[in-house]
């Protein structure tokens, strides 16, 4: 117990150690290496609880992993915990290994795939391992992502579809999206939601050394804490935004933010237990891709504008969020109201709302902000 | 009428972890900001002891909205879901809530306004008196509107009504260049976890304590306000249209379940969360075929159009499965049927 890790998060976290919120961990030439350790980690209401959590050489919780198609990928995988694991990108069969020993190392070596979100994952004894906290994303950028007009897009280009084309060449290009088309390789413009739950009976029944049966997790489940990226409520945005604020992980990567036209790709995934329905205010979203029971990415023939949108656990779907004025405003930009506008995005399916049975709105919930318009 | 001090409110106020959850910005009589001339007003107040009795005898506690406006004193008399709000696309709304008790707001749901009019307090204020949300509604569809104050409890307290916009040319066209229908029908599908409605506490949870909001067990079921024990012949939920009518189906998850419908006539969907489908190239109407259950989450709507090719009884089913296990609620019986007849 002394020697876990011991994780504080938001304002209070400054000069610990670990860090929970996922990190960006590109630029690293498809190479990554991972621990699987256990850790106290601190909930929004303060209350410590047992998880295992994917670090890498920064120390950073869950490190976002971001490779380009085609590229050969390396992770090394230590495990560090007392009891044995593994490790799976559900959509890459080769990216797995069936069991790590404790104090053991694995490789898995593949090729990156099709641009897309992936979630890795500690697919033994599934679902608990993954539910105690075992996961990250894993995103794939496209070797050639533009239309064959030049937008850039988040897809390869061998997957487009005809409704992909026609939505990315409409921005920055239309009548309807004045401003900017998407931006590639921008973390402003491209952000991060893994959703999950915390359980925290089942993991202090594992953490007292209980071998809980895996088919008896999902029936007994009883969320407590929900969370974005390992933050909830209050810490799952940057209340202060100057030109510090980093982007790249923690809240920063949550939160999308700039001005009118800047449209911005959302990597939407669930890593935990209960069925979201994510809801936007301000803008709908589009809805570009989402994973199918095998875990490959179908990219949409028919694209979707949502203001809310089913979110199975396991389920992966990258969304464009327009960056559109407020449509419904009758004065724009306005006079009297000043920036930034600042619209909620919330699960409705409201007990995610929670933290320990109350304390709404401390759960699954960020919000965005438009600085100003063109 | 009070100048606007912004600092006082969540857009230029310091946000604490306080100001996110327990104690939020709340405003009396906030001044409208950019107000223009309305083309309509709606007015909401609230009624919060509007009890309901189910099937079994149990009286079932309920929060609503109420409409101080309306020309009949039933209209204005508290209901289930809260009184319909509908408007004409383009018209510039006035939406103005007077809480009577307690601190509320009012979020018009897949409305896109400015900030301070989107009625969540935490990122502008909560209305402990008066404030008026304004907008102009862009696009013609099915909405709702719903408190957006400690929302995990007052949306299931019945803290919500549909929200309607037709378009320019009236009810009877979905939208300017879609199909156009003779029978409409709201179907506005919802449960309660009866326990939850024991609490008459307005901030239960907020500051802290446990009040079992994260563990929701609905143990009743409602179609557009209709136990599900009435729902094949209450005329609320039965549709009725003769043969050669076009029939247009409002429907909205306001559960907190996942919800499941299966139609044994086949639709199309021509709407989706009030954005019409075919209008830009990358989309276009989504045929439901008859027979196969499509899922909706919580707060989905879908404006689907029918058009029957014969006389007959077509069965409807929804069926609210749980948010983790998927099972059905209520140990299998969180299920609501009703009828499409065709005469």
């Amino acid at each position: 117990m002394d020697r876990r890790k011991f994780m504080k998060v938001g304002a209070a976290a400054a000069g610990v150690a670990a860090f929970p919120a996922m990190a960006s961990a590109q630029t690293t030439g498809g190479m990554f290496d991972l621990t699987i350790e256990a850790v106290d980690s601190e909930m929004i209401d303060g209350v410590f609880v047992f998880s295992l959590m994917f670090f890498d050489r920064s120390e950073e919780g869950r490190p976002i992993l971001e490779v380009t198609e085609g590229e050969v990928v390396t992770i090394n995988v230590t495990n560090l915990d007392t009891r044995p694991h593994g490790f799976g990108i559900p959509g890459i069969p080769a990216a797995s290994v069936a069991s790590i020993p404790p104090g053991g190392k694995a490789t898995v070596r593949f090729t990156a795939p099709i641009a897309g979100s992936y979630l890795y994952i500690d697919p033994t004894l599934a679902p608990l391992n993954r539910i105690l906290g075992l996961y990250g994303a894993f995103i794939v950028h496209p070797a050639l992502g533009t239309t064959a007009s030049g937008s850039p897009t988040p897809l390869s280009r061998a997957t487009h579809t005809p409704a992909i084309t026609a939505l990315f060449d409409a921005l920055g290009n239309s009548e309807r999206f004045p401003g900017n088309k998407w931006v590639p390789h921008d973390v402003e413009r491209d952000k991060v939601w893994v959703f999950s739950q915390v359980d925290p009976l089942i993991a202090e029944r594992v953490d007292a050394g209980e071998a809980v049966p895996p088919a008896s997790v999902v029936p007994s489940f009883v969320p407590r804490y929900f969370m974005i990226n390992g933050l909830s409520g209050y810490d799952a945005a940057p209340h202060k935004v100057d030109a510090t604020t980093d982007w790249s992980k923690g809240a920063g990567r949550i939160m999308p933010h700039g001005r009118q036209g800047q449209p911005t790709v959302i990597r939407n995934m669930n890593a935990g237990l209960c069925s979201h329905s994510p809801h936007i205010h301000g803008n709908h979203v589009f809805k570009l891709t989402e994973s199918l029971p095998s875990g490959a990415i179908s990219v949409a023939t028919s694209i979707y504008e949502l203001d809310s949108w089913p979110l199975p656990p396991l389920s992966r779907q990258d969304l464009l969020l327009p960056f559109e004025r407020p449509r419904d405003a009758p004065v724009w930009p306005p006079k009297d109201e000043p920036f930034p506008m600042r619209y909620v995005m919330h699960c409705h399916t409201e007990m995610s709302q929670t933290a320990a049975g109350g304390n709404y709105p401390q759960g699954l919930v960020t919000h965005w902000e438009m600085t100003a318009s063109l | 009428m009070q100048a606007a001090d912004w600092t006082k409110t969540g857009v230029q106020g310091e946000v604490t972890y306080a100001t996110f959850g327990c104690n939020p910005f709340q405003e009396s009589n906030f001044p409208t900001p950019d107000r223009v001339k309305p083309d309509v007003n709606v007015e909401r107040q609230m009624e919060v002891s509007y009890d309901i009795t189910a099937p079994d005898g149990k009286k079932i506690r309920l929060w609503t909205f109420t409409d101080p406006l309306a020309r009949t004193e039933a209209g204005r008399a508290p209901m289930y879901p809260s009184p319909t709000m509908r408007f004409r696309q383009g018209q510039i709304v006035h939406s103005t809530l007077e809480p009577k008790k307690n601190a509320h707001t009012i979020h018009h749901h897949g409305i896109e306004p400015t900030t301070v009019n989107d009625g969540v307090g935490h990122v502008s204020f909560e209305v402990n008196a008066r404030y008026t949300y304004q907008f102009q509604p862009t696009r013609a569809g099915t909405f709702f509107y719903h408190c957006h104050r400690n929302t995990v409890k007052h949306f299931e307290m019945g803290m919500f009504g549909m929200l309607i916009v037709d378009p320019p040319e009236g009810p009877g066209t979905l939208f300017s260049g879609g199909p156009k229908y003779d029978v409409e029908k709201i179907w506005c599908l919802d449960d309660m976890d009866s326990r939850w409605h024991d609490n008459p506490n307005h901030d239960a949870g907020l500051c802290g304590e446990d009040v079992g909001l994260n563990i929701f067990r609905p143990d009743y079921f409602f179609l557009s306000g209709v136990f599900n024990n009435r729902t094949t012949t209450d005329p609320r939920a039965v549709i009725n249209a003769k043969l050669g009518e076009t029939i247009l189906i409002r429907l909205l998850n306001a559960s907190y379940s996942v919800l499941e419908t299966t139609m044994a006539l086949p639709g199309t969907c021509h709407i989706m969360d009030g954005c019409a489908l075919g209008i830009e190239p990358w989309n276009a109407p989504l045929p439901l075929p008859a027979n196969r259950p499509f899922i909706m989450s919580t707060a989905q709507r879908r404006d689907i159009i029918i058009r029957p090719t014969a006389r007959g009884t077509f069965p409807v089913r929804f069926r609210f499965l749980d948010w983790i296990t998927g099972q059905v609620q209520h140990n299998g019986r969180g299920i609501v049927d009703t009828r499409i007849i065709v005469s």
